[in-house]
């Protein structure tokens, strides 16, 4: 098996907010500046390239909100984007315990 | 009171876009916004009540009412686009917040995307024109002129310039800018403009002749004076196509103004390809004397 290559921080910021549900984009950059207690921000352009690019690899999917008059797009985690980040979870878990090891 | 705008001539080289941005903010702060960004040039409006950050982003957009929301979410505005794909943004500047607030870019790999689709477009352009340089080159190896020349130095200069602006992009850190750009940007258009104006123009003022002449038969000596005349406009080397067929020796001669000749050749079967002739500017003109059959195609150029 091809082995994952290591995910940008903010590739995996994005997955994580989107794990528990569909979320819009300035929705994933407040909640990843939550978790991340103010470490990791992701500006627009990032946002736009990284949701761009996982929309291609079908990580994520553009759905759009019917709640509310305004319609607005949502992005949402797909069985191939759970994989992924489930992958990189436990490949920073194994890192992480390689590090007490020592 | 009717809007006040003015416009801004001034160029930056796409790996200087850094020094773009930081003037945008400080015409802004001087109450100068912008309202259409340029390559070649800007449209801004005086408004001293507000000021500005903004932004450049390259590349091609899929879809651009999601770019747009997508900035939007976080306060920026679309400005517009250029022709080759730069686009501009802008936000409120609000003293408050800290300047993290006005990066788009907000990790390494996603800034190395955005410089790194530059960087590849020059660098295909920059080997195009490497070969367009080669191609050049063996031209002007084996046929030296001055059209020649000038295209090759061109292509030589505009292939140096977009690779090195390649490699400066590639290794752009945020924040970096470079100063005094404006001279090597200048260099590259002006070799643009010398290389298409000496490919239309000089070009253009070569003789580019192609003529022929023949008899079956000849029942006395012919000799033709100047049956075709031909201007030099400048001095360089010039290349005759010649081929003769004639039962007895013809003579082909090419004369000056007065008379002299700066080309001769005498056969009964030549078929010679790029003779260099050095010309010197003035009108010239073919002599032929022949007393046979013949055949005969010259061109110069």
């Amino acid at each position: 098996m091809k082995k994952s290559e290591p995910m940008s921080e903010s590739y995996y910021y994005i997955l994580l907010c989107l794990a528990k549900g569909a979320n819009h984009g300035y929705g994933i950059m407040q909640m990843t500046e939550k978790l991340s207690r103010g470490d990791v921000t992701i500006g627009s352009g990032t946002m736009y390239g990284a949701t761009s690019n996982m929309m291609k690899k079908g990580w994520i999917k553009e759905i759009m909100s019917t709640e509310g008059a305004e319609r607005r797009r949502l992005y949402q985690l797909t069985d191939t984007g759970r994989k992924a980040l489930r992958a990189e979870i436990n490949r920073l878990r194994r890192m992480l315990e390689n590090a007490e090891e020592v | 009171m009717a809007a006040e705008y003015k416009r801004s001539f001034r160029m930056y080289s796409a790996w200087n876009y850094m020094q773009e941005v930081e003037d945008l903010n400080k015409l802004s702060d001087e109450g100068w916004q912008l309202v259409r960004g340029g390559c070649f040039h800007s449209k801004f409006v005086k408004n001293p009540d507000i000021r500005y950050r903004y932004q450049m982003d390259y590349q091609k957009i899929d879809d651009m009412a999601r770019y747009i929301e997508i900035f939007r979410e976080q306060g920026w505005e679309y400005v517009n686009s250029t022709f080759n794909g730069w686009h501009y943004l802008k936000k409120l500047y609000d003293p408050a917040l800290p300047d993290e607030a006005y990066e788009i870019f907000t990790d390494r790999e996603s800034l190395r995307e955005m410089t790194g689709r530059w960087t590849r477009f020059a660098t295909i352009l920059g080997v195009l024109f490497g070969i367009m340089a080669i191609i050049e080159a063996f031209r002007v190896i084996t046929a030296p002129n001055i059209p020649r020349f000038i295209q090759l130095f061109t292509f030589i200069i505009e292939s140096g310039l977009l690779l090195r602006g390649a490699f400066i992009m590639r290794r752009t850190e945020p924040g970096q800018k470079l100063r005094h750009d404006s001279l090597i940007l200048g260099i590259f258009f002006a070799c643009i403009f010398i290389g298409a104006a000496s490919n239309i123009i000089l070009d253009d003022m070569r003789p580019n002749l192609n003529t022929q002449q023949q008899a079956d038969e000849v029942f006395e000596p012919i000799i033709e004076n100047r049956w075709v005349d031909f201007d030099v406009k400048y001095p360089d080397n010039y290349y005759l196509d010649l081929m003769i067929k004639a039962d007895e020796p013809l003579t082909f001669e090419i004369v000056n103004e007065a008379d002299e000749v700066v080309y001769t050749e005498t056969g009964t079967d030549v078929d010679k390809k790029d003779i260099r002739i050095k010309l010197r500017r003035g009108s010239y003109g073919f002599r032929m004397s022949v007393n046979s059959g013949f055949e005969l195609a010259c061109s110069i150029d």
